[in-house]
């Protein structure tokens, strides 16, 4: 008798249309995102509430431009996050392959050569990442904090502690160029997001980091390789670090060494307040893109109505903890 | 007996395990045939759990091997027990909190094309073991949501979702209710009769000698023996075989004139973990708590002292009523709960002994700790528990024993005059045991009343005045010395006499 219960949640698991308004308001209510999504559309109407000037199509298209490399960083740090680890030398591994990028385009190579090599240097960054924490055991906070010093030393070194310029146009205008109105960053931001929300919600992998940073011991008990897999959020980490870095280099048009180390804070910022877990098991793309939406659109907005700079930092530090508060408080209640 | 003939599906054989300072198993046999349930038994660390382990390869044995189909095999990893269909249902739950029922089940065996999981495929499998138990919740939301008793199915589900050879069942009835304990025993027959081979621990005799086909008995890490089933196969040969004969310790002498009721309480319950305890501790009493891993004891004392909240019924301290809302309420009325786990709830490691034992209340002048003090508080009161370790010592750096000693010291500089144990003497060994059974008994003498949580019998027999059996959150008897037997605290644990 029960069994039939059972069969008929599994054919439909969307029924009982009777108790369907109470579920909607349930699913909103439990909805992670909500208070990310929430924070943003107010950031937004009391910006436009200032200043009417602000809700125009040219300021958020410049504040989704503004925000694509630190969404592409976002959704690489939630990827490491739900393993219940942290990538601390995300914004060192951007300098690094900025550099390699820039050095190979110099030398002449071809442009698909020279971006294939970024990637491939962030891909062995994250590689030694994920190869140290999962045979020292060492916790992944230390290490990439000590390979965060690592990747910068190395993209002083190879650069020669100098901005590299000189780089052929074609490349601006391949990944900083823009299709109709829509910049190419912005373009690739949701390709990249496209492609891990697919990862994280279809694939074996996205389903093993779940699982490992939910419950690491159940992972391996279920016969789950979990050094291979945690290895692979870094290794996807860094490689994702050089899609940004590439996007940041077509930009300025130059490759600079520094360039990585203001950008872990929004990164983690904006992958935590769009419901990544740092106890791991947790961590949503969406989230993590709307998060540097709603950094950018603070930086844009208080830019639009002239408040400094300094006060900038103490705004968006403020906004970050409050958005954080709310999602804990649902949390608490569901 | 037609058994005999069948050729063996696993033999494990001349398996030894050592862990610092214990021999988990030594020389241990099992034999699987196909189509049997292979009970296996034997008391609270027994090497139950690490033969299982063993065979599961989430340890790797010292010495032993291992043969499945007469292939020799080594397991190292679980994955690998996996792949020689080995399946394992875990006694503590092994689900992701974050994922639904239906991927907890597949989870490491997901059928994928390209690396996409195929969820329809997923789904028909884990439905379909669903569908076997009596699952009632949603199985697509995370399972952090649904009930324990919900979850445990879960678990099964994720046995009876892989076709494997071997199933190992470690306690799985622990938190089933009688009716999905039903249900498990016709599954696990069904099982049986298609000719999977399960290996099935319990705690339980009334569902051993209902289900088991053989029974493989432990005690103290060796093979006792392995019965048939048939009339040997009785709940009195199982406890003789479990507890063993030869009591070579000697009791103390029971005390003979209690006096004033110290503590008492009133059918407390807290939901979940234990229902309608009642009992008094009087002034030079020792009192022993006996019951199987999971019975609900450590969790009663952590009710009396506050540590978490009672759903029902009162405590009464020195026949005045009292009301805890949290352990710091409990210490200040003076009493003491020294932890089962030492190294996370009874010391701070990396501090001093001194720091310690002065941690509840430090001497202090104008609001600086008065460090002089400090340690001639630490020093009397370590000598007070007989330790000769030095105050300035790190509280990390010392042997089981001796930590114990300075919880001990800690407690008694707060006054305490209600003492609860809970597994005085785990990972203690044997001199340093004397120590503290000679201490407790000093305690008691000088008019402490204290109630002891231990699994071991010996000690339970060897110091309390009274032992309480507790089973599945319930107290079950109250056995006073005289009448205390092993055998009698055995069968009360375990169900076997009602």
């Amino acid at each position: 008798m029960k069994n039939s219960d059972l069969t008929s949640v599994a054919n439909d698991p969307d029924l009982a249309t009777a108790a369907k308004r109470g579920k909607l308001k349930r699913l909103i209510a439990e909805w992670p995102q909500l208070g990310i999504v929430a924070a943003l559309i107010v950031t937004v109407l009391v910006f436009t509430a200032i200043d009417p000037a602000f809700f125009s199509g040219y300021n958020f298209i410049n504040i989704f431009l503004q925000s694509s490399v630190t969404a592409i960083l976002a959704m690489a740090e939630a990827i490491v996050i739900i393993t219940a680890g942290i990538d601390l030398s995300i914004g060192s591994a951007v300098a690094l392959t900025a550099v390699v990028v820039g050095l190979l385009l110099k030398a002449g190579y071809p442009i698909p050569i020279a971006m294939f090599g970024s990637l491939l240097a962030g891909a062995t960054a994250g590689l030694l990442n994920g190869i140290i924490i999962t045979t020292t055991r060492i916790t992944p906070f230390v290490v990439t904090l000590g390979t965060m010093s690592i990747f910068s030393g190395l993209a002083l070194i190879i650069s020669n502690g100098q901005t590299v310029y000189g780089l052929p146009p074609h490349f601006s205008d391949l990944l900083a160029g823009s299709i109709g109105r829509l910049p190419i960053p912005v373009v690739i931001a949701l390709c990249v997001l496209a492609i891990t929300w697919v990862v994280i919600r279809t694939t074996k992998l996205g389903e093993y980091l779940i699982a490992i940073g939910g419950a690491r011991e159940v992972a391996r008990l279920a016969g789950i390789r979990v050094a291979l897999y945690t290895a692979a959020a870094y290794v996807i980490s860094s490689a994702l670090a050089s899609v940004a870095a590439m996007i940041t280099v077509a930009r300025l048009s130059a490759a600079d060494p520094i360039i990585g180390s203001d950008l872990l804070l929004p990164a983690v910022a904006a992958a935590v307040m769009g419901g990544a877990d740092l106890m791991g098991g947790e961590g949503s793309m969406l989230g993590a893109v709307i998060g540097a939406l709603l950094i950018a659109t603070l930086q844009a907005g208080l830019t639009f109505l002239n408040v400094q700079a300094f006060y900038q930092q103490v705004a968006i530090g403020l906004v970050i903890i409050l958005a954080l508060l709310f999602n804990r408080l649902q949390k608490s209640r569901a | 007996m037609q058994q005999q003939t069948k050729r063996s599906l696993l033999v494990l054989d001349g398996v030894s395990k050592v862990w610092p300072g214990v021999r988990a198993l030594q020389d241990v046999r099992l034999e699987l045939f196909p189509g049997e349930i292979h009970a296996l038994i034997g008391e609270n660390g027994a090497g139950k759990s690490t033969l299982l382990k063993i065979l599961f390869g989430v340890h790797i044995a010292d010495s032993g091997t291992l043969h499945i189909n007469e292939q020799h095999v080594k397991l190292t990893s679980p994955a690998e027990a996996i792949s020689h269909g080995i399946s394992m249902v875990h006694q503590e739950l092994s689900l992701v909190p974050q994922l639904s029922a239906v991927q907890n089940i597949v989870l490491g065996r997901e059928r994928s094309v390209a690396g996409f999981i195929d969820w329809s495929a997923a789904r028909k499998v884990a439905l379909a073991a669903l569908a076997k138990l009596d699952f009632t919740a949603n199985p697509h939301v995370p399972i952090r949501r649904l009930s324990v008793g919900q979850q445990q199915l879960v678990e099964l589900a994720r046995a009876l979702a892989v076709d494997a050879k071997v199933i190992i069942m470690d306690e799985p009835t622990a938190s089933l209710s009688s009716h999905e304990s039903e249900k498990l025993f016709a599954i696990l027959k069904e099982l049986r009769n298609s000719g999977h081979s399960i290996l099935y621990v319990s705690h339980r005799l009334a569902e051993v000698l209902d289900l088991a086909d053989r029974a493989t008995v432990l005690r103290d890490g060796n093979l006792i023996g392995t019965v048939l089933r048939g009339p040997n196969l009785t709940e009195k040969s199982l406890v003789r075989m479990m507890v063993g004969r030869g009591l070579e310790d000697q009791a103390n002498p029971p005390n003979v004139d209690p006096g004033e009721i110290m503590l008492r309480v009133e059918r407390i319950s807290r939901r979940g973990a234990f229902k309608d305890v009642s009992f008094q501790l009087r002034r030079g009493e020792i009192v022993g708590v006996a019951g199987m891993v999971g019975a609900g004891r450590t969790e009663v004392a952590r009710g009396i002292v506050g540590a978490d909240t009672l759903d029902a019924g009162k405590i009464f301290v020195r026949e005045k009523e009292v009301n805890f809302a949290s352990p710091a309420d409990s210490v200040k009325i003076g009493i003491a709960f020294l932890t089962e786990d030492r190294k996370h709830q009874g010391l701070a490691l990396r501090m001093s002994l001194a720091k310690n034992i002065t941690l509840p209340n430090p001497p202090s002048k104008f609001g600086f700790i008065d460090r002089s003090q400090q340690n001639d508080l630490a020093k009397a009161n370590l000598a007070k528990a007989s330790s000769k370790t030095p105050a300035e010592r790190l509280a990390g750096k010392l042997s089981g024993g001796n930590q114990q000693k300075v919880v001990l010291a800690k407690w008694l500089l707060t006054n305490s005059e209600i003492f609860i144990f809970d597994e005085p003497t785990r990972g203690i060994d044997v001199g340093a045991k004397a120590e503290i059974y000679a201490l407790m008994r000093q305690l008691a003498d000088d008019g402490a009343a204290i109630l002891m949580i231990s699994s071991e019998l010996p000690e339970l027999m060897r110091m309390s005045d009274r032992v309480l059996v507790m089973r599945e959150g319930r107290q079950v008897a109250e056995i006073p010395r005289i009448e205390a037997t092993e055998e009698r605290i055995v069968a009360y644990a375990t169900g076997g006499a009602t």
